[in-house]
């Protein structure tokens, strides 16, 4: 199933990525580590019948692996797909309900679409920037508090700055950092039904490897 | 920015091939009931099912003056009794809610089992031929939804629960009839129930903690563990109502069904004497059960009688209603337990006795059954009953019925 999904998102991109401009090496392939810090709020906390006033909750740090595939446009343009192998992703009680400890895990599957813009292409150490759309999915979702729990998917703004260092012509090492609009209404039912709306705010440090052909 | 998200929205749909669509998650307890009747009942017979609230006197034999059981009788129902009165009138004093929409439509409801302890009768007004239909309000002090042992059953109050109730119905008359109007008002005492195992294991973890025997965070734990336990005990309560409604009431002809929901406990005096830091956990109790009655009720042809919202704005508005005094209890519990030889010493209303100037007369020195709201810790006055009756009949009257 998880492999379904993936095959999902790559395809469509695959088929409609512009064959007609062929320059040489204008396919980008990165392989990296991230560092996901959210920095997340609720929308007056957790709610709820019977919830204690100042009942919150937030999400905590985690790491996963990155897998982008860049298109190039032009020597300083290009479309880039980010696919991380799903994180698992924390919650932990904060506030009145603190002593709950961690309350929420779930998987996040967050493919990012994104424009790129490299300036100075043709020297070994290179800024780029980006801006594109982030489309997150909660899968696996389990909770302490409710049998039931299900997330709403998130489509938002994504931003991006980063510097790439040419190592020889088919690879180089990189680093970025961006940032991510994504929010998602949480509905736990167990006894009772428990609502959030979690803005999760992340940023997220990259680094590693870049092969183009 | 907004067009940019739209389109951001959109086009990851596309690309992606995502189901983006759907929208907002379903949150149980949001639908409503649809379908009920909208055009006025003829109405033949009010089929009541219920607690103490909608008890039109099962246990009053318990309040024999002679203390065997015969008559005279100076209590019998959960609130300011009035023993003078005797026949069924237009007078609203000592009467319940249920007696008093009876009366307005002109009709007899009288009790379906009336005894305690080992001995009852069924039906007991079927012994005049004419009256034999009117035994159709089941409500029993102390009775749950679902489960036989209510409060007060181990000292011999029948607490026949509604799911019995409803089937003893039908055992009786065979069906429902469209010319029923059927009010279904229960789950107050599993609120009782289920709050008091609660504060059992409240008192418990704090004396733990205070001991030094387990950490504050430990002591939480368990408190929230109970508060876990009692809401599902609540919402079993209450899905188990809604599908008794369902499968034994509607599935058997009943057409103009009213469903109650619970009102606020905290808004009586026993709300009043609680801790103010329990106060909401016994509130919530009454939100939980509502919130799954109203979601095993969701598209149901019933009307529901939302009484959290009702009581609540009539407890915040008093005077409105001509009550003056909604915090103490109008009967009081040294002249009861005097009355009654000092058996009864929580000032139950069932023994309250409110006739001016008769001897058994439990009533407080300068309490007024009309403008003082309750009779004992949570039962209305008579007077409370009338708010009660006009507020019913103002929603059953809303819903076209009447």
């Amino acid at each position: 199933m998880r492999t379904l999904r993936w095959l999902a998102v790559v395809a469509p991109i695959a088929l409609t990525a512009p064959v007609a401009i062929a320059q040489s090496q204008n396919n980008i392939v990165k392989f990296a580590f991230t560092y996901y810090q959210p920095h997340s709020r609720t929308d007056g906390g957790i709610h709820g019948i019977g919830v204690p006033p100042g009942a919150d909750a937030e999400v905590v740090n985690a790491a996963t692996v990155l897998l982008t595939y860049e298109r190039l446009l032009t020597p300083n343009v290009g479309v880039e797909l980010v696919m991380g192998w799903p994180p698992k992703i924390t919650a932990k009680a904060t506030g009145s309900v603190a002593f709950l400890g961690d309350v929420l895990t779930a998987r996040n599957l967050s493919p990012v679409l994104l424009l790129n813009y490299h300036f100075m292409p043709n020297e070994p150490l290179r800024p780029y920037i980006g801006i594109g759309i982030n489309y997150t999915r909660f899968v696996d979702i389990e909770s302490t508090l409710a049998s039931d729990v299900k997330m709403t998917d998130s489509t938002g703004l994504a931003i991006q700055a980063g510097v790439e260092y040419r190592l020889n012509k088919d690879w180089e090492l990189f680093a970025a950092i961006a940032k991510v609009d994504v929010k998602s209404k949480v509905v736990a039912v167990g006894a009772n039904v428990l609502t959030a709306t979690v803005d999760f705010r992340p940023i997220t440090y990259t680094a590693g490897v870049t092969w183009r052909f | 920015m907004k067009r940019l998200r739209s389109f951001a929205f959109w086009s990851s749909c596309a690309a992606l091939l995502a189901a983006c669509g759907g929208g907002d998650l379903y949150v149980p307890g949001s639908g409503s009931p649809s379908g009920a009747p909208t055009t006025k009942g003829s109405f033949t017979s009010i089929v009541s099912f219920g607690d103490s609230l909608s008890d039109v006197g099962t246990y009053t034999p318990a309040t024999s003056l002679a203390g065997d059981g015969t008559p005279p009788y100076f209590g019998g129902k959960f609130t300011t009794n009035e023993t003078s009165n005797g026949q069924p009138d237009a007078n609203p004093l000592g009467k319940i809610w249920l007696e008093n929409i009876a009366a307005s439509l002109g009709i007899v409801v009288t009790p379906a089992e009336v005894g305690f302890g080992a001995s009852s009768v069924k039906c007991p007004a079927a012994a005049v031929p004419a009256l034999a239909t009117t035994c159709t309000a089941y409500g029993q002090g102390g009775a749950r939804v679902t489960d036989p042992v209510g409060i007060g059953h181990d000292v011999g109050a029948l607490t026949v629960p509604v799911v019995t109730q409803i089937a003893n119905h039908l055992a009786r008359f065979g069906s429902f009839q469209s010319s029923d109007l059927i009010l279904v008002y229960a789950g107050i005492n599993d609120v009782l129930v289920q709050f008091d195992a609660f504060a059992q294991t409240a008192a418990q973890a704090q004396a733990d903690a205070a001991a030094g025997q387990i950490t504050a965070d430990q002591a939480n734990l368990a408190l929230f563990a109970a508060q876990e336990k009692a809401h599902a005990a609540m919402k079993a309560a209450a899905l188990e109502l809604a599908h008794d409604v369902v499968t034994q009431i509607l599935a058997n002809g009943g057409r103009y069904v009213a469903v109650m929901t619970l009102s606020d406990i905290v808004d009586t005096p026993l709300g009043n004497s609680l801790p103010a830091e329990v106060r909401p956990v016994l509130t919530g109790l009454s939100q939980v059960f509502n919130l799954w009655l109203r979601e095993g009720l969701t598209g149901q042809p019933v009307q529901i009688i939302d009484t959290f919202a009702l009581f609540k704005d009539a407890y915040a508005n008093p005077g409105r209603f001509g009550i003056v005094n909604n915090t103490v209890p109008a009967c009081d519990p040294a002249k009861i337990s005097a009355i009654t030889g000092g058996q009864v010493t929580d000032g139950s209303s069932l023994f309250c006795n409110a006739t001016p100037g008769a001897p058994y007369n439990g009533l407080r020195t300068d309490a007024d059954v009309n403008t003082w709201q309750f009779a004992d810790s949570f039962h209305p006055t008579s007077g409370g009953h009338k708010v009660l009756g006009d507020v019913f009949r103002a929603q059953l009257q809303s819903f076209g019925w009447l």
